[in-house]
């Protein structure tokens, strides 16, 4: 149902979904599934069958509990010894009872899973205990699309969301801008689902390349800001995630490399993390792998390198295969230009920018089981989710997992007068922004308080170093609204820039909150060298207050 | 320049510009493609898988290359 009120138009829905990845998409099709009456509505930023982190493909599903392989158990105790016993493991049981159900269902929809010599599925490790990561084949995005489309679900492409609508500590929908015109709508609806990804656009790549990050950099924690201002409490953020990324081209590898056995080799050839890891080498827990790295480069043994030399041709194809057409083919001509032949050369890997990601770390909106924040209504999944390295299995079982609540409450829907309320404060401020007082690039805002998280916040942190990041963006944040947009497209980057700047800052508070060492490289703190499991072995949950944000431990 | 758009070749169908997941390639005023917004390209090639044509090339940002 679609009204104008005062202008708008109001688009009437029992189930809104911010993000059409493969979260947003999953549960959209769960949705129609458990209700086939429900009105359900995708608002996508892009374009559904190419969105999100997955967009291009995915070259495996990373963490799938296949029986007879591994268990659940297993898998959350895998998950707990990567969290560093950081987490509430609800939501990874939850993944782990419903990975391999996903799995089937790809599957059934055309998505490939090879088969090894023995006929059964490809399990290879790449936690630091178990076997849960499966080879995918197959354009995954398009599949996932197409079922959205045949379920019947209204997708509106180009419609970046630029905030929520509550009514009575509920949540009611959101506003969406059409990139096309600039035009606001106003999306009404007892249940949101928050499925937009993580923030990318943290730290600053080495590059110097503003979009040229390790995550998907549209997604720039701009439903972490929507969603914490709505009242929903935030987690993970002291966990301020790098990879070790090919070198300048900063794309995929890691998962794939690694998990078919590659080493990695400092300059002098030695495998270096046979000094820092020799049980698990490799396959140490991200954050000791990163301290690893970051010790031979420090110490002049750099350049690091991934090592192909010693796996058989029939693995490096495998590796090819992966990489070169499930997901990122534009490494095949990356690697060409730089006359890299994985047979017969290394690959230089270097530390990404400091990224947050509920998918690939801790990051994100505390949930229940069924995904549901604080907010009544309003469910988070995927990145955006605080689903401890869920990575797409997890994004895609709780969007289903949200889906099935959300839509199954019978909820009455809102009047949405509050949405148009809303919409009007955004004219507002977009129409500052069409102003520009600020009169600079977006971009060099954005370069500038990616550089300080460089300086400041990226590992390691002290509590001299993270005031000091807090401080000096103080006065970006009083005049951020003043950013120039001249058209719809800069006015979606300006509220990107906005989010990315908040996630950095939060990232900063609870960095310094916690006052011990965890997560390996990624909270390590020169004052506070120890880790200090009988006041910290808790994460740290943060909300908005009436005086500003509020942060507090889980267990006190 | 991330892209190399053989125009000669291209049939103006707006595909790349369609799934551009960035929102970066735009149609002028004959429907011709080319980057609206450069430096947000993330040089992930979905203009080159989707160009039905095959007229697209990813040539990475100058910082990347």
């Amino acid at each position: 149902m679609t009204r104008k009120m005062d202008g708008a138009e109001v688009i009437y829905a029992d189930f809104i979904i911010v993000g059409g990845g493969a979260a947003g998409c999953m549960a959209a099709i769960r949705a129609k599934e458990v209700n086939p009456g429900a009105n359900v509505v995708i608002l996508e930023k892009a374009e559904i069958s190419r969105s999100g982190a997955a967009g291009r493909g995915m070259d495996a599903l990373n963490n799938v509990v296949v029986p007879g392989i591994g268990t659940v158990e297993e898998y959350v105790e895998a998950v707990t010894i990567t969290a560093d016993g950081v987490m509430d493991p609800t939501i990874s049981r939850v993944i782990g009872e419903r990975s391999f159900g996903i799995l089937r269902r790809l599957e059934s929809w055309g998505c490939e899973f090879p088969r090894g010599q023995d006929g059964n599925y490809i399990v290879n490790q790449f936690h630091p205990k178990g076997r849960f990561l499966v080879e995918m084949r197959g354009d995954l995005k398009k599949i996932i699309a197409a079922r959205v489309e045949r379920a019947g679900v209204r997708v509106f492409n180009r419609h970046p969301v630029l905030d929520l609508v509550k009514e009575d500590d509920r949540v009611a929908g959101a506003v969406a801008m059409d990139l096309a015109t600039g035009d606001l709508r106003i999306f009404v609806a007892p249940a949101v689902l928050l499925a937009a990804g993580g923030g990318a656009r943290i730290g600053l790549p080495n590059t110097g390349y503003l979009h040229g990050t390790f995550d998907c950099p549209w997604c720039n924690g701009e439903a972490w800001k929507m969603g914490y201002d709505a009242g929903a409490v935030l987690t993970g953020f002291e966990y301020t995630g790098t990879s070790s990324m090919t070198r300048d081209f900063n794309g995929p590898g890691l998962s794939t490399f690694i998990r078919h056995g590659a080493w990695m080799v400092n300059g002098l050839g030695e495998r270096f993390m046979e000094r820092y890891d020799p049980l698990r080498l490799e396959r140490a827990p991200a954050g000791l792998r990163g301290k690893a790295m970051r010790e031979e480069i420090n110490s002049g043994r750099g350049p690091l390198a991934f090592s192909f030399a010693h796996l058989d041709e029939s693995t490096i194809r495998l590796i090819e295969e992966g990489i070169y057409q499930a997901e990122r083919p534009t490494m095949r001509q990356y690697f060409r230009r730089k006359g890299i032949d994985l047979k017969r050369h290394t690959v230089e890997v270097v530390m990404s920018e400091v990224y947050l990601c509920g998918g690939h770390g801790l990051a994100g909106f505390v949930g229940d089981a069924s995904a549901e924040t604080a907010v009544p209504g309003l469910f988070a999944a995927g990145d955006c989710l605080a689903n401890p390295y869920g990575f797409l299995p997890g994004a895609m079982v709780m969007g289903e997992a949200a889906a099935e609540k959300a839509v199954s409450r019978g909820e009455a829907r809102p009047s949405g007068h509050e949405g148009w309320e809303r919409a009007k404060r955004l004219g507002q401020v977009i129409a500052q922004h069409r102003r520009g007082a600020l009169e600079i690039p977006i971009r060099d805002f954005e370069y500038k308080f990616r550089r300080l998280v460089n300086e400041y916040v990226a590992p390691p942190k002290s509590e001299h170093k993270l005031g000091r990041f807090l401080q000096e963006t103080e006065s970006m944040v009083a005049e951020q609204d003043d950013l120039p947009a001249r058209d719809p497209h800069e006015v979606m980057k300006a509220f990107e820039a906005k989010a990315g700047l908040f996630c950095a800052r939060t990232a900063a508070m609870a960095s310094r909150f916690r006052t011990e060492s965890r997560f390996g490289l990624y909270q390590e703190r020169v004052d506070y060298p120890q880790k200090d499991d009988l006041h910290w072995k808790t994460r740290v949950f943060i909300s908005r207050g009436p005086a500003g944000p509020v942060l507090r431990k889980e267990k006190p | 320049m991330n892209l190399k758009i053989d125009l000669d070749c291209c049939t103006r169908c707006g595909a790349c510009v369609n799934f551009c997941p960035g929102h970066v390639l735009a149609q002028d005023e004959g429907e011709k493609p080319y980057e609206r917004y450069p430096q947000d390209c993330w040089y992930c090639g979905v203009c080159e898988v989707e160009c039905p044509a095959r007229c697209v090339e990813v040539i990475f940002p100058y910082l990347i290359r």
